[in-house]
């Protein structure tokens, strides 16, 4: 039945190697004796022993590059939500059960060990830890692409409950103590702000625009190697850290203020001091443009530089370098480069705008208007007076294109124009990267439509051959080999082990999808991952679930469209119904929430005390003898994910239609064995495409439903009214069932969901998850077999959700980079 | 000392002494310029060999030298690239000319 891999033997010699590794950093890195060093010190040298090997490849595929004369792609984020790295290191390198030997000869255990590593969380969620799945998948496919970010001293800030309320605790991840990060000073950036634009002449009498007075930070490159699975590729990922020019303001200093002086350098610190959570309010928010310039000027000074040093011409930059611009977040790439080029290469306008086209590709991962980026005029024009002169004639160009389309229609320049008219201008980022780029991308199939019917129809009926889709997708190696060893061991055994880099083989499961004995050894899996996720969720709240109970998880930011509090309400209705009505639950339900909400988000806050009260509620009610267990993991994080995710077996994926651009937590619970319960949005229409109708859970309203019913009005009082059950769940959220010495404390809830319209409409959409969410447990309880059938057809089929096949799309469709 | 200062070939010579040209500098360098261009140098070579940094007022330093020179001719050579690339990057190398060495320059302006 089975196919084995032959083991990999492991040589005492490489053993005895790696040992001696760690032992000379403990002394020589850390300078003690080994006897008087700690686990988190075996941690550092282990890391460290594994960092020399990756230094030796990184240098080789550099050479390689170099000699092939190869073309490379730079992928500009301001998130890479990179997540531990040394058992993913070291499992790329071939080298888990050698360093896993070699600690235990050293008296470590291996799983304690890597609970070491600090969790650098230099990303919010989705678009961060996609950026970190490509270039794991970069590396691993043998391409030159690297990233190019921000030295973040704090992430995302760390999570933590008071009574059930969030508290935001500052994450200092220890950047400058990293075991991975090589500085590479020599390489520093001056990056320019403020000041303003003298229009002067130059020798030959020519109009000559010089920038003057402005103030400068440094940047200072930062490389985090990754390694590819195999280890025969070793690409990097730079982020850059900013320094002030000086250690004081000599003049403030000169004048007697020591502290204004060092106040200043601070300030100019302050620039990758900190991580800005997703969904605060960001308009005119000035550290955050400076730092979006920050990471653009960093970035396109040192491919410049590279790529001069390599050809001596700028000539055939285009054939040499491809940028990908993750969001509108580097989308002034495009004015800096024209900057580049005109100002300092002396190009003229003509040729710069071809070769930025030619470079630049954008990735949009948004419809919601709000969180498309605008930047006021007059911030701009502050903060970088050249690029605001340089975004004027961008705009002047283009518009006299528009006209050419549209002769007399005023309406479309109006809507394509960079610059948005009003009380106060503002400068459109997505139009900009639109503009300046050859190439723009939605993440899922539906998502790329949207953006093409209706987020941006008018620059879609301009260039529709710019659009196209790049559906999102994951890495196996750390979302499946590193997260669920158990799973990972078995796939090995049953059909080899060619699927760590070729995600289509998994395939070959199906034929065991029905055979009870793997089913077993399947579902046994499953249960220890259970039980592992129960000793993090008792360890970090005090709260005890059974692994024999369903677990269904929704993890994910806390936002109002991802629709935790529609997970609520279905919550409610079990437990009112268990409690009034005396009917139990078809099967013992653990709930598992995780996510953070931004620091200024009200409602997402709310609901979080929600959960944590509905927690204490009903966790505590003898009536309902375990039967619902209510959990809200604290502080989501990638360490967090890889054990929360593979113990899942329903994953919930319940946004409104047309508001999650792609999800790629789907991707990540469905090859890990969990059945989805979802809409259709995002890339939940390609999973449920791709593992078949019967082994998902679709319920709720379309996107064309979504937009039909926004155009005849939703009417949210109708159904509270006219339906009893949705009447009973919305009391129990409004009443003091759940904030007892807290009254009305939830009221704001419902008032969103009657007063304020339901703009996302979970009362649209309550009655139909509540119907799939009793299926599922039906299911679930009445054959364990069938439910272990699907969840197994589910690994089979996720092939196509690989990163491997995401950036081969890339690079063959839009960058035009090769393997090496 | 600011720099050490020398005539060839009926230019002046001027070997800058301090390695960073910022606001501490600027003013003196400034007032430098002003004095040496005021005795009548016509061509002045600014010799950047030791200046590893020059911030926005030190460049305003040398453009107001530039300009106390009224039609003289103000060059510059033996810069490092961090300075060099501040030049191109307020496109300064288009208002001054840049020379890779001393004897460059000498040969140029001569």
């Amino acid at each position: 039945m089975v196919k084995k891999c032959a083991a990999k033997k492991i040589s005492k010699k490489s053993i005895n190697t790696f040992n001696k590794s760690i032992l000379h950093h403990v002394k020589y890195t850390l300078g003690k004796q080994p006897e008087q060093s700690t686990p988190h010190d075996i941690f550092f040298a282990a890391a460290s022993a594994c960092h020399d090997q990756m230094i030796d490849r990184l240098l080789e595929t550099e050479e390689y590059y170099s000699s092939k004369g190869a073309k490379r792609l730079y992928y500009l984020s301001m998130e890479f939500l990179i997540g531990r790295s040394l058992h993913n290191n070291l499992s790329n390198l071939g080298l888990y059960e050698v360093c896993k030997e070699a600690v235990a000869s050293l008296g470590q255990n291996m799983d304690d060990l890597l609970e070491h590593e600090h969790d650098p969380a230099l990303g919010n969620g989705g678009l961060g830890r996609l950026a970190a799945c490509f270039l794991d998948s970069l590396a691993s496919l043998d391409m030159p692409g690297y990233g190019y970010g921000i030295l973040y001293e704090y992430g995302l800030f760390q999570q933590t409950f008071t009574n059930g309320y969030q508290r935001e605790k500052p994450d200092h991840w220890m950047a400058h103590n990293s075991p991975w990060l090589v500085p590479r000073l020599d390489q520093s950036c001056i990056v320019p702000i403020y000041g303003h634009v003298e229009h002067g002449l130059d020798f030959d009498g020519g109009y000559n625009p010089m920038w003057l007075d402005w103030q400068v930070l440094i940047g200072v490159p930062y490389d985090f190697p990754i390694v590819g699975y195999g280890g025969k590729t070793v690409n990097y990922l730079r982020l850059f850290a900013a320094y002030s020019s000086n250690d004081f303001d000599m003049d403030i200093f000169n004048e007697g203020d020591y502290i204004r002086a060092v106040q200043q350098k601070i300030q100019s610190e302050t620039v990758s001091k900190v991580l800005y959570p997703t969904d605060e309010k960001l308009e005119g928010k000035e550290l955050r443009l400076i730092q979006e310039y920050f990471l653009v000027a960093c970035s396109i000074r040192d491919i410049v530089r590279q790529h001069k040093k390599r050809y001596d011409t700028m000539d055939n930059f285009a054939d040499k370098v491809a940028l990908q611009l993750n969001d509108t977040h580097p989308a002034l790439t495009v004015a800096e480069l024209m900057r580049v080029l005109v100002d300092e290469e002396g190009y003229d306008w003509d040729h710069a705008w071809q070769t930025t086209r030619q470079v630049c590709a954008y990735t949009n991962h948004t419809l919601l208007p709000e969180a498309l980026e605008r930047w006021p005029v007059a911030l701009v024009e502050r903060v970088l007076p050249r690029h605001m002169q340089i975004i004027y004639e961008i705009n002047h160009q283009f518009l006299q294109e528009v006209k050419e389309k549209w002769p007399g229609d005023a309406s479309k320049t109006a809507v394509l124009s960079i610059i948005e008219e009003g009380a106060e201008r503002q400068v459109r980022m997505a139009n900009l990267a639109i503009i300046g780029s050859h190439s723009v991308n939605g993440v899922a199939a539906v998502h790329s439509e949207l953006v093409k019917t209706s987020l941006v129809p008018d620059f879609y009926a301009l260039w529709p051959e710019k659009f196209n889709n790049k559906t999102n997708g994951i890495t196996q190696r750390r979302w499946l080999l590193q997260s669920n060893p158990g799973l990972a061991g078995l796939i090995n055994e049953t059909i080899g082990d060619a699927w760590i880099t070729d995600l289509d083989r998994l395939r070959e499961l199906e034929k065991f999808a029905g055979d009870p004995a793997f089913q077993q050894r399947f579902m046994e899996i499953k249960r220890a991952n259970k039980e592992r996720l129960g000793r993090l969720i008792y360890d970090t709240t005090r709260i005890t679930v059974s692994p024999d109970s369903m677990f269904d998880v929704q993890a994910k930011r806390m936002h109002e469209y991802k629709r935790q509090l529609l997970n609520v309400l279905h919550i409610i209705n079990d437990y009112q119904a268990l409690i009034e009505d005396g009917q139990e639950p078809p099967v013992a339900k653990t709930y598992v929430f995780a996510g953070k909400a931004a620091p200024g988000y009200y409602l997402a806050k709310l609901i979080i005390k929600l959960i944590n009260n509905m927690g204490m509620v009903i966790n505590n009610d003898p009536r309902v003898k375990d039967l619902i267990k209510v959990v809200l993991q604290p502080d989501y994080k990638v360490s967090v994910a890889e054990k929360l995710i593979p113990a899942a077996e329903l994953s919930e994926q319940i946004s409104t239609a047309g508001y999650e651009a792609s999800g790629t937590g789907n991707m990540k619970f469905a090859l890990n064995g969990a059945l989805t319960i979802g809409t259709l949005d995002g890339a939940n229409i390609e999973i449920a495409e791709d593992v078949g109708a019967d082994n998902i859970y679709i319920f709720g309203l379309t996107v064309d439903e979504v937009h039909a019913l926004y155009a005849a009005g939703h009417r949210p009082w109708d159904l509270y009214n006219n339906n009893s059950t949705i009447h009973r769940i919305l009391d129990g959220l409004n009443g003091d069932l759940f904030c007892p010495t807290e009254p009305g404390l939830f009221k704001p809830l419902f008032d969103r969901l009657l007063k304020g319209g339901d703009h996302f409409l979970l009362l649209a959409d309550l009655e139909s998850y509540l119907v799939a969410q009793n299926q599922a447990s039906i299911d679930y309880q009445q054959s364990p077999a069938d439910w272990a059938c699907r969840a197994i057809l589910n690994v089979a089929r996720m092939g196509k959700f690989s990163s491997d096949r995401t950036i081969k799309q890339y690079a063959e469709e839009i960058w035009g980079i090769e393997r090496h | 000392m600011l720099c050490n200062k020398r005539e060839e070939n009926g230019i002046t010579i001027l070997e800058v002494a301090e390695q960073r040209i910022d606001a501490m500098v600027a003013p003196a360098f400034k007032e430098y310029l002003a004095q040496v261009a005021g005795q009548g140098s016509t061509k002045i070579l600014l010799d950047l060999a030791v200046v590893d940094f020059m911030d926005s007022s030190g460049l305003g330093a040398v453009v107001s030298g530039l300009k106390s020179m009224a039609g003289g001719e103000l060059a510059i050579c033996n810069m490092q690239m961090p300075v060099k690339e501040l030049f191109k990057l307020t496109r300064m190398d288009r208002v001054f000319k840049l020379y890779d060495s001393v004897e460059q320059g000498i040969a140029e302006m001569s």
